[in-house]
């Protein structure tokens, strides 16, 4: 390396000494085509890769501060990434930079075809209802829209789904539970013309609502109580976010709001009255529970996965457009730039993410939901606590190390005795007493050298010993192991000599060393003074009889001014899993999205695209900013993404069918003025998502069969047209949830947290999450742990709880037949409905109806009953009460049961 | 019709934008069970036609096992002569440290192998020897991550998974991808997970690290079992399910087929699995070759010839962990007490690898099946705390064999240290092409469309090494 420079050091002068003509020539003859050949296939006009094209002039000049270090590769990135340049192809460029680096301008530059527009960048226009000929079948506006699209291409709707399928239809899809049989007769009984709305109305109202939209909502914003990734820590108080999007949906916040407060909630004022905006705070969990990697060296790579994770959950989430896809490169067809997303991300890698990064296992960041003041006096009682800890486990090391100091100098007696106990047979009380040696010492050190059919390399020589050698062996052990003792103390001296020399120096101290001369695994675990043989023994009740009674009044006092302290001091304060302001970040591009190639600086903004005014940034982090406009109708998207969401909930197709991606691959929507009309009535009405679903749910469309019209099957085979309902399968929680309810277990409780405790369960079982079956609660309460989501969540499409999910999957895997089949927990419901039937007075046919009508709603025909009947009747070697729940498990796994139709 | 998997326009739009034709083909039968995991043609002729990988969770030591290095020997105690890369322990990192065992060259081939495998040493002419893997991260959860499913950022599906989508089964009454006893830390589910493809290509677990193979052969799987019914009462009630079923269904209606269908294959799976997973009807001389007579070999053992079972069974994807926790007091991770812990962990697993490799031979499994051995790193040449060894991910061992690969051939190279890979450097991402490739799958052509792009295992890297395919 060092000769090349020098040989290149000869050349700079004279380069330099060039005219401008020179210089440009030497620039198109020798640069120009080398960085053509090596580069521009992945940095031209096709790839942009890192947003750098270099047949551009403006992408050559970005490129010319790291250009030597890259081609170099001197540093991390390294280019080309296929093998490096020729050392004279380096010389070329180095020549060229020492002269400056002039960049000529290329004269017939290659106009670049324009784009064509995105759809959804446009804001929405007001667009008049369509007029249709039918008068009869549309309700409402959305029916108009709807029609029209169908009388275009000559396709009709079916007629509509009878009273109760579509009582059943509405109660799981705005609460995720059945109708009650109560509820049922009520509606078939109401002939007024207003009692679909009535139903409407008092769905809405129910809590049951309320928890169930919320759980639309954390699929889009990945909720999860833990970190997921490598460590899997739990967010201790993740629960408070999802309690919060609850108590949004039951109170209708508007849907704006909501937005806001989610992104910079901890900084809209605080209500009226109040020091702190609590809600706030709470709400920007939405950014701050995604999955996080709590380990790796690069510090920046972790913050700024952080921040590209909420660019993901934001754009995608919110926007409905895949911003973080332009991490690395500009979008690969949207028109987002790797400047549009640096924009973004300069604004979240201003806010604060992480707590204390000093240790490997970076700390989570948690913010106190009480002023300052209060939660300073808890954290000063919880230093005093752990101080009393410390106080006790003291006062035990001290009894633990004058036992130690007091049994070792005797350490060849209890190795000749504890063999003498395993190998020879002798007993142990016998021979304790007899070489007087401390029985429970002796215990331990038995336990300790007896073999155990596990090879220990450290103990081969004793085992392998004859019991003729033993003593000599023993005493052995004994002197080397005085000789390490001294060595230990003599190194340790060094070492606090050397830690004394190098303060006063200023030098960084060295650290205490390990291990000493003559140290060996044999001798380390005999001299333990927490886990040897020699140790006070970890447990209480054992280590009682060797304490000193000094000590033990001493422990006792301890102890109870620990629990005194910690009954005395203040309780923890509510605290949150949230963001906050954090150092300003004066941010550049990263080139193919690694910090350490930086590009150009970026300004706090928003994608270029969808906005004429970008904000004037000038102190914060600019998430305030950001959320303003999120949640304003200034952006052509916040409104049509949350409509398209909702529509897609309803229908189980969104108008655009790929609802967090508005982008050119995505859908394009199906019916494009209807998705501009909804986006614009909805903000009219306050953006409220109650009445939205007033608006959906009474029109004609969403009340229609879900059987399709066989002759127009060809036509419209995905039903992008809505000519039919489309049936779905039970979701995840709605089964769990209904199974529950249907066997009058459900335990209704609203909010909290069924998780305890902070940090990963190392790598025990407990990590196998918290197991529905466990409670009766509402699955949306159960926590869930990222790195294992419990199985039978995750066998019926409930998804990772990792990424933003716009939407379920709906799969037939066999392992979903097993869990109905085999599973205790569809046992135990079937068992208990079996068993109310039976205790009902009526015959069997009645029976059997009614268990129809409690779990699929229906009425069983006449064939249903006398199937039931012939089922009981041969049910081979059974009582009644298991051909009943055999029978009821059945209708559970029946698709009348699993499916809404 | 299933609107929520990509329908039929989407897949042509994408197959127009190059998507390739097996993955539209898997697509479309996503709906469908019979059709998800049916047997499905490769890319081209395949060497292999199923993958065992026995993964060494904690990062065996390459210097201590097949990469031998003698500058290491010589240099014992001295200081590392260059800057050492960043490293889990920061400072904690000692002298070099030469390797406490001696090798010996094997068979034919010659290839040197530790005392650490006195009996995988015999099959010696059978492995392929890749010396030169590189990895991204230095702890455990990122690293395995990566292994396992090629990204330590984000939430991608296994190796087990793409193969599984890429190739289906040759068994429709058992799971596509099973691993036996995986451990719950360092990502956890995460590593067979099938994450965005469908869940029909996740792995099935058989217990997990720390359960016991005595309890897992009575139940090995979750819900496979009927709880308190025979199966004649059980078929009984199913044959109610599917009238019921039947009754509403249309031929039109391929949807509620697959509902019936998939009923039907969970009671093949129910009564097949308990067979497969009874290993009573081996012989002794069977058991005792994978060393189950052993205590401190039954627990990999029985893994090991579980995975003969599986495979042998058609199933696609089989891996068996070894796996560490703390507490545990075993484990490849030696950070200090190199000795003892690589002499108990190698003990655990020298017997079953050697019987599972000779037992594949001799049954003519390892002419389809390819074996991959090797943990989420390697470990450093200069000591840790006296007497271990931090991770190095910057150059360390696995090694593959059977199917496709050159057998007694060593693959690349670390520095004279073992500390980097500087020849034929195999990135993971190059592992897992050249995986697919020995299946008969082109890496960048086995992809799935997923939140507006098109996914693959390699993400945007990997390179196939041919030269150590046979």
């Amino acid at each position: 390396m060092s000769n090349r420079m020098l040989r290149l050091a000869f050349l700079l002068p004279i380069l330099h000494a060039l005219p401008a003509l020179a210089q440009t020539e030497y620039f198109e003859s020798k640069v120009r085509p080398l960085l053509d050949r090596n580069c521009a296939v992945c940095h031209g006009p096709k790839s942009r890769m890192g947003g750098l094209d270099f047949t551009t002039s403006a992408s050559i000049t970005a490129a010319k501060p790291r250009l030597l270090d890259v081609v170099g590769y001197l540093g991390k990135v390294k280019m080309p990434p296929a093998g490096r340049l020729k050392d004279t192809d380096i010389g070329i460029l180095r020549e060229w930079l020492a002269s400056g680096g002039p960049v000529p301008q290329q004269s017939a530059a290659p106009a670049k075809s324009p784009r064509p527009t995105l759809w959804s960048t446009i804001p929405p226009e007001p667009v008049p209802v369509p007029v249709v000929k039918d008068t009869q079948w549309p309700r409402t506006e959305i029916d108009k829209f709807v029609l029209s699209r169908m009388d275009a291409k000559g396709l009709r709707p079916v007629q509509a789904a009878d009273k109760r399928t579509l009582l059943r239809r509405a109660t799981f899809d705005l609460t995720g539970l059945p109708p009650t049989e109560a509820e049922m007769s009520a509606f078939l009984s109401d002939p007024a013309p207003g009692a679909f709305e009535k139903v409407i109305d008092r769905l809405l109202d129910s809590p049951r609502y309320a928890e169930r939209w919320a759980r639309h909502w954390l699929d889009v914003a990945r909720y999860a109580d833990s970190t997921g990734t490598d460590e899997d820590h739990r967010y201790p108080h993740a629960w408070r976010y999802r309690d919060y999007v609850i108590d949004s949906f039951r109170r209708d916040l508007p849907y704006n709001q909501f937005v806001m407060e989610q992104i910079a909630g901890d900084l809209l004022p605080a209500p009226p009255g109040e020091a702190l905006n609590t809600r706030g705070i709470v709400a920007t969990g939405f950014l701050a529970l995604g999955p996080k990697l709590l380990v790796d060296e690069d510090r920046v790579k972790i913050i700024y996965d952080i921040v590209d994770e909420q660019i993901e959950v934001m754009s995608r989430g919110i926007l409905g457009l895949t911003i973080a896809c332009a991490r690395c490169h500009d979008h690969k067809t949207d028109p987002i730039s790797t400047r549009d997303y640096y924009s973004l991300a300069s604004i979240f890698a201003s806010t604060k993410q992480v707590g204390d990064m000093s240790e490997r296992v970076i700390k989570l960041f948690t913010v106190p939901l009480v002023p300052q003041r209060d939660a300073a006096a808890w954290t000063a009682h919880q230093k005093q606590v752990t101080a009393k800890e410390q106080e006790i486990t003291l006062v035990r090391n001290k009894v633990s190390s004058a036992r130690l100091v007091r049994l070792r100098p005797h350490l060849a007696g209890y190795l000749i005795a504890a063999h003498q106990v395993y190998a020879g047979g002798a007993s142990l009380d016998a021979t304790a007493q007899s070489a007087s040696l401390d029985k429970i010492a002796l215990q331990r050190m038995v336990d300790y050298l007896k073999p155990d059919g596990e090879r220990k390399p450290h103990l081969e020589a004793w085992h392998k010993a004859d019991a003729a050698a033993i003593p000599t062996l023993a005493h052995d052990y004994q002197r080397r192991f005085e000789a390490t003792q001294q060595a230990r103390a003599v190194e340790l001296d060094v070492w606090r000599n050397a830690v004394a020399t190098a303060k006063q120096a200023g030098r960084t101290p060295p650290e205490m060393p390990r291990y000493f001369t003559g140290d060996d695994r044999f001798l380390s675990e005999v001299n333990s003074g927490s886990t040897g043989p020699f140790a006070l023994p970890a447990n209480e009740a054992e280590a009682a009889p060797l304490i000193p009674d000094e000590a033990k009044a001493q422990l006792l006092r301890l102890k109870a001014e620990l629990a005194a302290l910690k009954q005395s001091g203040p309780r923890q304060p509510p605290m949150a899993c949230a963001v906050a302001e954090g150092d300003r970040v004066d941010q550049r591009v990263f080139i193919r999205g690694s910090h350490e190639a930086k590009g150009d600086p970026v300004a706090k903004a928003f994608p270029a695209v969808l906005t004429t005014q970008q904000p004037q940034i000038t102190s914060g982090s600019g998430r305030l900013e950001l959320a303003r406009w999120l949640g304003s109708s200034g952006n052509p998207l916040t409104a049509r993404v949350i409509v398209n969401r909702v529509w897609h909930w309803h229908f189980g197709q969104g108008i655009v069918r790929t609802p967090s991606n508005f982008g050119f691959t995505g859908e394009a929507p199906t019916h494009p003025e209807l998705l501009d009309w909804l986006a614009l009535q909805f903000a009219a009405d306050g953006w409220s998502i109650k009445k939205l679903h007033r608006r959906i749910m009474l029109s004609s469309v969403y009340q229609l069969s879900s059987q399709p019209m066989e002759s127009q099957r060809d036509r419209d085979p995905e039903n992008r047209l809505i000519t039919h309902f489309n049936r779905r399968r039970l979701e995840a929680e709605e089964l769990r949830d209904a199974l529950l309810s249907l066997d009058g277990s459900l335990d209704l409780t609203m909010g909290g947290t069924l998780q305890s405790g902070e940090g990963t369960d190392d790598f025990s079982t407990k990590r196998l999450s918290f197991s529905p079956e466990e409670s009766k609660r509402r699955t949306v309460y159960l926590p869930l742990r990222r790195s294992n989501v419990p199985t039978s969540l995750m066998l019926f499409d409930f998804g990772d709880a990792t990424t933003t999910m716009e939407l379920r999957n709906q799969t037939n895997i066999a392992p979903q037949a097993l869990y109905l089949m085999n599973s205790p927990f569809v046992a135990a419901r079937a068992e208990t409905i079996a068993k109310q039937l039976l205790t009902s007075a009526a015959s069997d046919a009645d029976r059997i109806r009614s268990a129809w009508l409690r779990i699929v709603n229906a009425p069983a025909a006449a064939t249903d009953v006398d199937d039931a009947l012939t089922f009981l009747r041969s049910y081979p070697r059974g009582n009644a009460e298991q051909s009943w729940k055999s029978y009821v498990r059945a209708l559970i796994a029946s698709n009348d049961f699993l499916y809404i139709r | 019709m299933t609107h929520r998997i990509p329908s039929r326009r989407d897949l042509l739009r994408y197959s127009a934008c190059g998507f390739g034709a097996l993955g539209l083909a898997a697509m479309l039968d996503a709906a469908d069970p019979r059709q998800a995991l049916a047997a499905k043609p490769s890319h081209f002729a395949p060497r292999a036609k199923r993958v065992i990988f026995l993964f060494m969770h904690g990062g065996p030591s390459h210097l201590d096992t097949f990469d031998p290095k003698d500058k290491l020997t010589a240099d014992h105690g001295k200081p590392l002569p260059f800057q050492a890369p960043p490293a889990f322990a920061g400072n904690q990192l000692g002298k070099l440290l030469k390797s406490p065992w001696e090798f010996r060259r094997r068979g034919q081939s010659g290839i040197p192998v530790s005392e650490l495998f006195p009996n995988v040493a015999t099959c010696a002419d059978d492995l392929c020897i890749l010396r030169s893997m590189v990895g991204d991260s230095v702890a455990h959860g990122g690293a395995l991550m990566e292994l396992h499913t090629g990204s330590f950022t984000f939430t991608r599906p296994s190796m087990g998974s793409w193969v599984a989508y890429g190739l289906g089964s040759e068994n429709q009454n058992l799971p596509a991808f099973l691993t036996l006893k995986p451990p719950l830390g360092h990502g956890g589910a995460k590593n067979w997970s099938s994450a965005f493809l469908p869940a029909y290509y996740q792995g099935t677990p058989v217990g997990y690290g720390g359960s016991k193979a005595d309890e897992l052969m009575n139940n090995p799987i979750e819900h496979l079992q009927p709880i308190g019914q025979t199966t004649e009462q059980q078929r009984f009630e199913l044959d109610m399910v599917q009238k019921m079923n039947r009754r509403k269904a249309t031929p039109s209606d391929p949807e509620l087929e697959a509902r019936i269908q998939s009923f039907e294959l969970a009671f093949r799976m129910q009564a097949e699995a308990p067979g497969v997973f009874d290993i009573s009807r081996e012989s002794a001389a069977t058991q005792k070759l994978y060393g189950l007579d052993q205590a401190h070999t039954r627990e990999f053992g029985w893994q090991c010839l579980m995975a003969r079972r599986l495979t042998e069974r058609g199933v696609r994807f089989v891996q068996c962990s070894h796996t560490y926790y703390p507490g545990n007091d075993v484990g490849w991770d030696a950070h200090n007490e190199l000795i003892r812990l690589h002499t108990k962990t190698a003990s655990h697993v020298d017997v079953p690898i050697a019987g599972l490799l000779k037992d594949l031979k001799s049954r003519g499994l390892l002419k389809d099946t390819l074996v991959l051995w090797g943990g989420e790193f390697g470990r450093t040449p200069v000591a840790q705390a006296g007497d271990g060894r931090d991770h190095n991910p910057y150059g360390y061992t696995m090694w593959m064999a059977g199917a496709g690969v050159k057998p007694g051939f060593i693959y690349g190279a670390t520095d004279d240290y073992g500390y980097h890979a500087v020849q034929d450097r195999m990135h993971i991402h190059d592992l897992h092409a050249t995986l697919l490739h020995l299946l008969g799958l082109d890496h960048l052509r086995l992809t799935y469309p997923y939140a507006g792009r098109n996914f693959r295992l390699t993400d945007v890297a990997g390179n196939v090494a041919h030269k150590m395919c046979a």
